[in-house]
Parts: C-alpha cells; structure tokens; sequence
C-alpha cells in the first residue's frame, strides 16, 4: 500500500500544482464548510447544556441540594447543619430556604407560584439571583414587608406564555401572598430579578425571618443549597457530606435535573447525528465525485503511467495524497472558519428560552471531526480510484 | 532477444470473434532494428502491444531475455516494462502535467535513483534528442516532433534492452519523421539498441535491418534490408 510514496506524492504534488485552480479551490470550500458544519452544532449543543447548568447552579440549586430526611417536610436545627456543611474544606456557602406554593394578588389579578423565604446574605453565597436584579434592590436581612420577584411572574413581559404572571408589578407595589396554612400578607415589591431560568422567573423571596413566623417555624428549612469551590466535582462533594455524617437526602444539581437535561440532550445528540451523517454523506458524495472525474478525464494518463512501468498501487496512492493535500488544507479552513464563527458567536451569542448560548467548542469535538472527514475523504478517494486503475491499460489508453 | 512463437489474439466484439493476430512466430536479435509493416488492420499493433506486454495474445509464447513474459504476474510484468523496456507511442503519451525532464525522468524515480543521478541522466538524454534547452516546457508548449523526441528519451532514460515504438511519426510531417528515425537509426548504431518499430510507410523501410510484413493477422514476408 505504501509502496513508492515518494512518486506517489511526486505525481499528487504536480497534479495540484498544475491541475484545475478553480476545481480544487471549490472542493477545498466545500470540505471546510462541511468540518464547520461537524464542528458547529455539538458546540452550540454544548453551549446548551453548559447553559443549562450554569442556571442550574446560579440561580435554582447551587451545586449541592440538602433535602429533609425521608418522611419528614422540613429540616430541623437548620443553623447547625449549616454551619456542619460550611466548615467541610470546598464548601463556599449554603442557603437555607424555605419554600411554599402561595397565591399572589394584584390589582383584581392573581397567579399561583412558589415563595422562597430565605437569609439574603446566606442566598448571595450560593445563588446569583442578588446580581440580577433588572429593577430596584434585592433583600436584606432585616426586610419583613418586602418581597422581591422573577420578572415573569411580575409580567415585566405582556406576554407570559401560560406562565404565572401578576401583568405589570413594578417596584414599589404591593402584593397580596396567601400562604397555604390561610395566612395573608402584603408584602412591597422591594425589586424584580430577571435571569432567564424559568423556575426562578416565575418565583418570589421574602426573608426567611418572615416566612418562619408565617408558617411558624422555627430554624427549620425546606432546603439547604451548597456552593462548592469547583464545578463538576458535585459528586465528590457529595460523598464528603455523606461523610461527615449528615442524615439527610443530598442531591447533585445533575441528579435534581438529570431527567430534564437527559432527555434534552439526547434530543440533541440525535439531531446532532442526523446532521453528522448528512454532513459526512456529502463530504463522501463530493470527493467521489471530484476524483472520479478527475480519474474519468485522467482515464488515458492512469494508463500510460501504468504502461510505462508505474506500479497502479503508486497511481491509487497518488490520488489518496490528493484527497488527503484536499482534507488537510479543508480542516484547517474549516478549523479558521469555525473559529470566526465561533468568536462572532461569542461576541453575539444565539438567544434561547433559557438565556444566551455561547458556543463551546470542545477539542474531542473537533478531532472526532477532523478524524472522520479523513477516514471518509480516503475511502471516497481510493474507491473510484482504484476502480479506474484496475481498467486493462490499453483500454485506459484509448480513453 | 525476443522470441514470440505462435502468437494469436482473438478479440471478441459481442458475438462476434475478431482474430487479429492468427499464428505469429518472430525473433529479434540483440541490436537488430525491426520494422513491423503492414496494412491498416493486418495486425501490426497488436503484435507490438504483446511484446511490449500491454496486452497477452489469446494463445503462444513470448520469451525476451530469456524470461517467459506469459508467465508473469501483473506486478512483474509491470516491473518488466518498468526495467527492461521502452514503448514509444503514435501519439506520444507524455503526461501534461509535468514538464518534459519530469516525463523523462518519472520512471528513474519509480526505480529508486539517486535525484542527481535521475536529473543528470534525464538532462543527458533530452540533450541527445535535441532538447536541452526545452527541458522545462509542458507537453502543450512543444511541437508534435518535440513531445515526441520527449517520448523517446523517456522510453531510453533507463537503458533498455528492447524499443518498440508504435508508429513514432503517424503524426508528425516528413521532414521530423526524418529526424526521429535518423535518431532510431544513431541508437540502434551507436548504441546497439535493440528496436521493433510498427510503420506503414513504404520510406521508413530503409532504415530497418529487417522488416516482417504483416497480412490478416500473419506475418506474409520477412526481408532482410539496411543490415542485410
């Protein structure tokens, strides 16, 4: 097979030195369009779920979610355990939140969604919420009367698209809470928060010193969320509480929101194999094509090669190189294309339901990319040649 | 030498059996200069394209330098060429994409020559035939004689045992004819190379040691001429 690769590159090398610019210029767009093709949808799948998880832990879960132990609604003695949990090395903070479904009334309209209480210092350690408020202040410690709400359920947006929306809260109203054990409150609307998660959008927070004495409890908690140091070392940190002792049910934020982002991503991956395969069909379908014309036209060439002594292994060979000169300099195309996309893509991020998406390129990616477009390009360009080069060479020579 | 004893190809066109060659028994002494001559149809092409093995009669026997060419796999019998012989065409079969050294030289570089060696020896012959200073053209920028005398320097670079041409100066007026058959006539003279040329023209005869004329596939007459 590699037999006289030195006159195999020799006859590749002349070939598209002195053979048709404007053909190989074409064939080497079409190759680099089809790698950024491969390249760009798992990037922006893998913007998707970077995404996702980065709202996931921001603004719903932290990293770590602390859940009462089976059997019971809250978790006692909520100050100890978090202060257990912040002392273990990695832990950067904790939140103790306690969570109820509530009616919220305003001005003859009302919508049924979630009220967390929360410390608003303790929540700055492990959420981001504080950092997006788009209208007034986020909570302080101290606030009993004040409450601060997702920009959904305030109806910032006319429309809500079925979701629970008060249409029009600003800063400085008031709303009316009904909790579930028949207490009311009014409450001011300190701020309004917006960050794209919808479960945290369509929420509001009082301070949980306000909603213990609404529902009466005492230094108990529906949850605790944790903040670790690093991402994705979730599980780790997950043995480490179990490790210390801790009895209650602690959970990942994949494992809170494994079902949703799995059936996502599979989602995805299988449109992303769709594509892959659409794209590698065509890569095939165009270098066949390339080099079965070019052996067709070179029909009478191949024969005289061979006729004058030239092994017809040198000949297929010489084609391969082609087609591999083509993929080579189509990757890197590619690879600066993806690139440019890549960066105006990041500069102007595509918006979804969840937020803006930035593209991620990861270097598995890419190589499993490059790794296919070559393993493809070679079989579609040893085939036709090999099919012409087997032709009786007098036949070739007559064209 | 060359030995072809018995040779007959048979092709067949549908159902229709054509036999081109039907019984053709030849030998070529080192340093003869053969002429193979004929009407169109009578068989002449063929009989080279056994010889020079781009083709294998239906039935027979060929021996050059004492090896069985029949015998032969495709890969030897590629190597054969490679090695042992030089084929000159009508039409010149040079490849466009490269310049006339490149051509030249192509088949030193399928034998594994030194560069210098192969460039050398290239530039050598293409001044021989009267080429040195068209070295760097492509087959488009030479005349019908020149891509020719390319042709021929690329059958010689390797030093063959045996040329055969296929009408060398179908295509070429009479005056280049001339001077391509006075170069066949200075190789097989100076060189004593061995050389089997297919022609129909009456003029060329004179410059054949020997010419085997072919009728209907068998060769009618063998006369003795230049060498005699």
């Amino acid at each position: 097979m590699f037999a006289g690769l030195g006159v195999s590159s020799f006859l590749a090398w002349k070939s598209i030195r002195r053979g048709n610019k404007g053909t190989l210029a074409l064939t080497i767009m079409i190759i680099a369009l089809i790698f950024v093709n491969l390249v760009f949808l798992p990037s922006i799948i893998s913007g998707v779920v970077e995404n996702f998880n980065t709202q996931s832990i921001d603004f719903d879960f932290g990293n770590l979610v602390v859940e009462p132990r089976e059997g019971t609604q809250y978790i006692g003695n909520a100050s100890d355990l978090q202060q257990t949990i912040e002392r273990i090395p990695g832990i950067v903070g904790t939140s103790s939140r306690v969570t109820a479904g509530v009616t919220y009334f305003y001005r003859g309209r009302n919508a049924a969604s979630t009220l967390y209480g929360i410390t608003p210092e303790d929540e700055r350690t492990v959420t981001r919420v504080a950092d997006y408020m788009t209208e007034g202040e986020f909570l302080s410690n101290g606030d009993t009367d004040a409450i601060v709400m997702g920009a959904i359920l305030a109806g910032v947006e006319e429309e809500a698209g079925g979701l629970p929306s008060l249409q029009g809260v600003e800063v400085g109203d008031s709303v009316e809470v009904a909790y579930p054990n028949g207490e009311t409150r009014t409450y001011r609307v300190k701020g309004i928060f917006e960050t794209q998660s919808f479960g945290v959008d369509t929420a509001a927070f009082v301070t949980n010193r306000e909603m213990s004495e609404v529902l009466g409890l005492r230094d108990q908690a529906s949850v605790i969320l944790v903040k670790t140091e690093v991402n994705g070392r979730e599980a780790e940190y997950k043995k480490e509480l179990l490790s210390y002792g801790i009895q209650e049910e602690i959970w990942t934020f994949q494992e809170k929101t494994g079902g949703v982002i799995d059936q996502a991503i599979q989602s995805f991956n299988i449109i992303n194999a769709i594509s892959t395969l659409v794209s590698l069909i065509i890569a095939v379908v165009v270098i066949f094509i390339v080099i079965f014309i070019n052996t067709v036209n070179r029909r009478r060439q191949i024969g005289i090669l061979k006729a004058i002594g030239i092994d017809q292994q040198i000949i297929i060979n010489s084609y391969v190189l082609q087609v591999l000169f083509i993929t080579t300099v189509g990757a890197l195309a590619g690879i600066a294309l993806a690139a440019g996309v890549t960066t105006y893509l990041t500069a102007y991020p595509l918006v979804f339901p969840g937020g803006p998406v930035y593209p991620v390129v990861e270097a598995s990616a890419v190589f499993r990319s490059i790794a296919s477009l070559f393993a493809v390009s070679v079989v579609a360009g040893y085939i036709p040649a090999w099919q012409i080069v087997r032709e009786d060479i007098l036949t070739a020579i007559r064209g | 030498m060359i030995v072809a004893e018995n040779l007959t190809r048979v092709y067949t066109m549908g159902r229709v059996e054509v036999r081109a060659l039907g019984g053709v028994s030849l030998e070529v002494e080192k340093g003869e200069f053969v002429g193979i001559m004929g009407a169109s149809g009578s068989g002449k092409s063929t009989l080279l394209h056994i010889l020079g093995l781009l083709d294998r009669p239906t039935s027979g026997r060929v021996v050059i330098d004492g090896t069985d060419v029949l015998a032969l796999s495709d890969h030897q019998r590629t190597l054969f060429r490679l090695n042992r012989l030089g084929y000159v065409f009508q039409d010149y079969a040079l490849i466009d994409e490269l310049t006339a050294q490149e051509n030249v030289y192509l088949t030193s570089l399928v034998r594994g020559a030194d560069k210098e060696e192969y460039l050398k020896r290239s530039a050598e012959i293409l001044r021989r035939v009267g080429l040195g200073d068209r070295m760097d053209h492509r087959q488009s920028e030479l005349s019908g004689g020149e891509q020719q005398r390319v042709a021929i320097a690329r059958a010689l670079v390797n030093n063959p045992s045996i040329l055969l041409a296929d009408e060398p100066c179908a295509n070429l007026d009479s005056q280049t004819s001339k001077s391509i058959l006075d170069l066949f006539a200075r190789l097989n003279e100076e060189l004593d190379q061995t050389i089997v040329m297919v022609s129909h023209e009456e003029w060329h005869k004179e410059y054949f040691c020997r010419i085997a004329t072919l009728q209907d596939g068998l060769i009618s007459d063998m006369t003795e001429c230049r060498k005699a």
